[in-house]
């Protein structure tokens, strides 16, 4: 069993770790200056972003990406919740949310400035916009999604709302809304990018484009390097979060399977 | 029903015009002047170009994605050996978000349609890939077992059997892909400033022309709207099989 752990280990590790090796050893001498050595690249990476100064950029974005990302999954769930139980709401609403949904949430950025400002609360107005959707209309096919049966029996028993929907309805739609929010996480990252743009008040997008602009290219990727390991960190962290709440729904199905 | 959505409708509207007379100074204009801005953009040439401009690179670069993404995804997900050796890869390429190599295609390629392309197909393919492989590992051994029985072999084993067992997955992977190749092709026009709706709001915005910056939204909006409905229609057209649409007429 631990050979082919082992195995199975070695297999998904050997071509990230090749990659590197090559990027490496490919980039070792270069003298381009868009495409420096991947050595210079991590020192950079280390000086930047693993020091204490470090967290003068990098708090800021968790905090405008925890923030606007929070306010979408609790919006969005809310009210894909109610449209996805008041089946009349839904339908007449549909069409506006379609509307809604189809902007491209960085198209509303000069908008939003107008309305609110250059500061924070734009900012995570912005980012709120623009992953609210996957949510939503992930959360609505959830819960409509749900055993008809299941709401039948619950209404028989007359077990109140507020039941049904902490015991019935939100554990029903959860993998939806789950699926929901992953989508809305990869946007949620680019919206930060683009908000810290704005204004200048420090960020990972912010110095990302400060230093494109000053040619500092050794920094530039290192801001790359950084926001790619948030990326990954973030998902890491989402799956393990997911893997928590979902795990009865995992053993349902592979007791389902088990059966067949 | 369509009386009640058209009045949603008709109230968003009116919102949107509450809105626009609180705010001073010409924050947010009415409807009726981004409806007149609109109309007034939609008789001139530059409107209809830049409209164009991310039309193509929103085409050329879902194409692009299409052609390399499913192909290479179902030869990675046929084989055991290269799926395992491809996850850890291209999980981690796949979380890497697009908008981060912006400045380098901007320092390599200009403000320039390229460089939106570039970033665009490194940012929506994934999704695309990570689909087809899944839709190939998830082909059923009995059908090609049944199929090998029967004697059916090549073009029609291809068609019959591997194409509709693979299609639902690599269309859920092309939605998600589609989503974020518009996103993404606004955005490289809006901060990267090469030509197309993208950069034409922020050339209305340092304009002060807030009724034609609005009006640039809301033409990106109708784009993404098309863009949506186009799918879901190709969609059902291509899988009025599956049981996921088969329901949908008995209701």
């Amino acid at each position: 069993m631990n050979a082919r752990r082992l195995r199975a280990f070695g297999l998904e590790l050997w071509l990230p770790v090749v990659l590197v090796a090559v990027w490496w050893f490919a980039s070792a001498g270069s003298t381009s200056p868009y495409f420096p050595s991947l050595q210079s690249i991590l020192a950079q990476f280390a000086s930047d972003w693993l020091s204490p100064s470090a967290t003068r950029n990098l708090l800021p974005s968790l905090e405008l990406l925890a923030s606007g990302y929070a306010i979408a999954v609790i919006v969005g769930g809310a009210v894909g919740v109610l449209l996805g139980t008041v089946r009349a709401l839904e339908e007449a609403t549909r069409p506006l949310l379609e509307i809604l949904r189809a902007i491209p949430g960085v198209a509303v950025l000069p908008l939003f400035i107008v309305l609110l400002g250059i500061e924070l609360p734009m900012k995570i107005a912005l980012i709120a916009f623009g992953c609210v959707w996957p949510v939503l209309l992930n959360t609505i096919d959830g819960v409509r999604g749900i055993e008809p049966l299941l709401l039948d029996v619950a209404k028989s028993y007359k077990i109140g709302a507020a039941r049904r929907l902490t015991s019935i309805i939100l554990p029903g739609a959860s993998p939806q809304i789950f699926a929901g929010a992953r989508t809305a996480l990869a946007i949620a990252i680019i919206i930060m990018v683009v908000a810290e743009t704005v204004g200048g008040t420090g960020g990972i997008g912010y110095f990302l484009l400060t230093a494109e602009r000053n040619f500092a290219i050794t920094s530039m990727w290192g801001a790359i390097v950084a926001l790619g390991l948030l990326g990954y960190i973030l998902n890491i962290l989402f799956r393990l979060l997911e893997g928590g709440v979902l795990r009865w729904h995992r053993l349902l199905q592979s007791r389902l399977e088990a059966q067949l | 029903m369509i009386a009640a959505q058209a009045g949603v409708l008709f109230l968003g509207v009116l919102i949107w015009w509450a809105v626009s007379t609180q705010v001073p100074a010409d924050g947010v204009p009415s409807p009726v002047e981004t409806s007149g801005a609109l109309v007034a953009l939609a008789a001139t040439g530059p409107f209809w170009l830049a409209v164009w401009e991310t039309v193509q690179t929103f085409l050329i670069g879902i194409l692009i994605c299409i052609i390399v993404g499913v192909p290479v995804g179902l030869a990675i997900g046929r084989s055991r050996l290269a799926t395992q050796s491809t996850r850890l890869s291209f999980d981690f390429l796949r979380t890497i978000p697009p908008i981060a190599i912006l400045p380098l295609v901007l320092l390599l390629y200009g403000p320039t349609p390229t460089m939106v392309l570039v970033m665009v197909v490194l940012g929506a393919i994934w999704p695309i890939v990570i689909q087809s492989v899944y839709a190939a590992n998830q082909t059923e051994p009995q059908l090609d077992d049944m199929a090998r029985a029967f004697q059916i072999s090549g073009w029609r084993r291809i068609t019959t059997i591997f194409i509709p067992g693979v299609l639902p997955f690599v269309l859920t992977g092309l939605r998600v892909g589609t989503t974020i190749c518009l996103l993404l092709t606004i955005t490289g026009e809006l901060l990267g400033g090469a030509p197309g709706i993208g950069s034409s709001i922020i050339t209305a915005q340092e304009s002060l022309n807030n009724p034609q910056m609005y009006a640039y939204v809301v033409v990106a909006a109708l784009l993404g709207l098309i863009v949506n409905v186009g799918f879901w229609a190709a969609q059902r057209r291509v899988l009025h099989w599956h049981p996921s649409f088969r329901g949908e007429g008995q209701k």
